[in-house]
């Protein structure tokens, strides 16, 4: 079983016990999850306890969705629904009094917004990859990559002559200079990159 | 951004990526580990209420609300779970329609990657975890004659 088989084949097999369409179903919709949380903006741990929860929670309905094609649709609110019980509960737990935060804890709040800024502009940049033409995106993900892939190997994967890949970059990186994603971010408000202007 | 030259533009974005497979490697493995939770005969109770599902919970948080333990509710035939978190403890009651002396319930909470933790109500149907950090959790339910599992929540 792999993420390109039907849910129709899928999900029934994982309602049998077959814990690789499960993993076929997980590996298929970890990304959904992953960027409906993101929307939501919780932190990394709240983040991770939603996920888990979603997927036992799919785990426990399996047997209950009797049309495989309305996972997605299931999926999707279970995440959001999930999302807003979580911020709820931790803005109880955690109630934020704005008279407070000009006393001692005035710190604490600066540097989570410094944390804040940058996963904003981590997300973004991501954001951004997805918005450049899959060769170039290839081409970034392949000069990123740990250990380093040699120019001989790129050349060959992506057919672009060892002498233009340096080149290539450069308009790669312009472009990505240019999407919305990283626009958007600098029109949000203060410079993140800070002190540039 | 702007401002970045190539280099640091491309280090600044090997970390995103880096940061996103990490994520996802992590929610990954517990994601594929949540099937060992499978079970087929399991008494699932309906979750009745959640008070941070309440319209506008997550807004209302002003002066006189704020910091109230969040509550929640599940039921299944004739029994009512409810379970209060208050920080990391967690009260709940065990109630039984026209229950009759049946001696005392067990509670079990169970999380991925921990042990079960399991305790009596009291005669009048009480029982309390202390210690219990965010995550995942649910509850099980047992008395003579039946037993009512939860759905999974994250408190």
């Amino acid at each position: 079983m792999d993420t390109t088989d039907p849910l129709a084949t899928l999900v029934p097999a994982a309602r049998g016990g077959d814990s690789s369409a499960w993993d076929a179903i997980v590996d298929r919709f970890l990304p959904l999850v992953g960027a409906i949380i993101r929307r939501h903006r919780l932190s990394e741990a709240d983040g991770d306890d939603v996920s888990q929860t979603v997927w036992l929670r799919l785990v426990e309905h399996l047997d209950a969705l009797r049309e495989p094609d309305a996972l997605p649709g299931w999926i999707r609110t279970t995440t959001r629904n999930e999302c807003l019980r979580v911020i709820a509960a931790r803005g109880r737990v955690r109630p934020v009094d704005p008279q407070e935060g000009a006393g001692l804890d005035a710190v604490a709040p600066d540097a989570s917004d410094t944390d804040l800024l940058a996963a904003e502009r981590r997300q973004a940049l991501r954001e951004a990859l997805l918005e450049l033409p899959a060769a170039r995106r290839e081409l970034l993900l392949l000069l990123m990559a740990d250990p380093p892939v040699p120019y001989e190997v790129i050349s060959e994967r992506l057919g672009i002559p060892i002498g233009s890949i340096g080149p290539t970059r450069a308009r790669a990186l312009d472009q990505l200079r240019r999407t919305s994603a990283l626009r958007g971010l600098r029109d949000a408000g203060p410079d993140p990159v800070g002190g540039a202007r | 951004m702007t401002e970045w030259n190539d280099e640091e533009l491309m280090a600044e974005l090997t970390a995103a990526v880096e940061e996103e497979t990490a994520v996802s490697d992590r929610r990954r493995a517990a994601a594929r580990a949540a099937f060992t939770w499978r079970t087929v005969d399991a008494e699932l109770a309906e979750l009745l209420h959640d008070s941070a599902l309440d319209a506008g919970a997550a807004v209302r948080s002003g002066p006189g609300d704020a910091g109230g333990p969040r509550m929640l509710s599940f039921r299944r035939s004739a029994v009512t779970l409810e379970v209060e978190v208050d920080g990391d403890e967690v009260l709940g009651e065990v109630v039984e329609d026209g229950g009759s002396e049946t001696g005392p319930a067990t509670v079990t909470l169970q999380r991925p990657g921990a042990d079960d933790r399991t305790v009596e109500t009291n005669a009048s149907g009480f029982f309390r975890f202390s210690d219990v950090g965010p995550g995942s959790v649910r509850f099980v339910v047992s008395r003579a004659g039946w037993s009512l599992t939860t759905p999974w929540a994250t408190i």
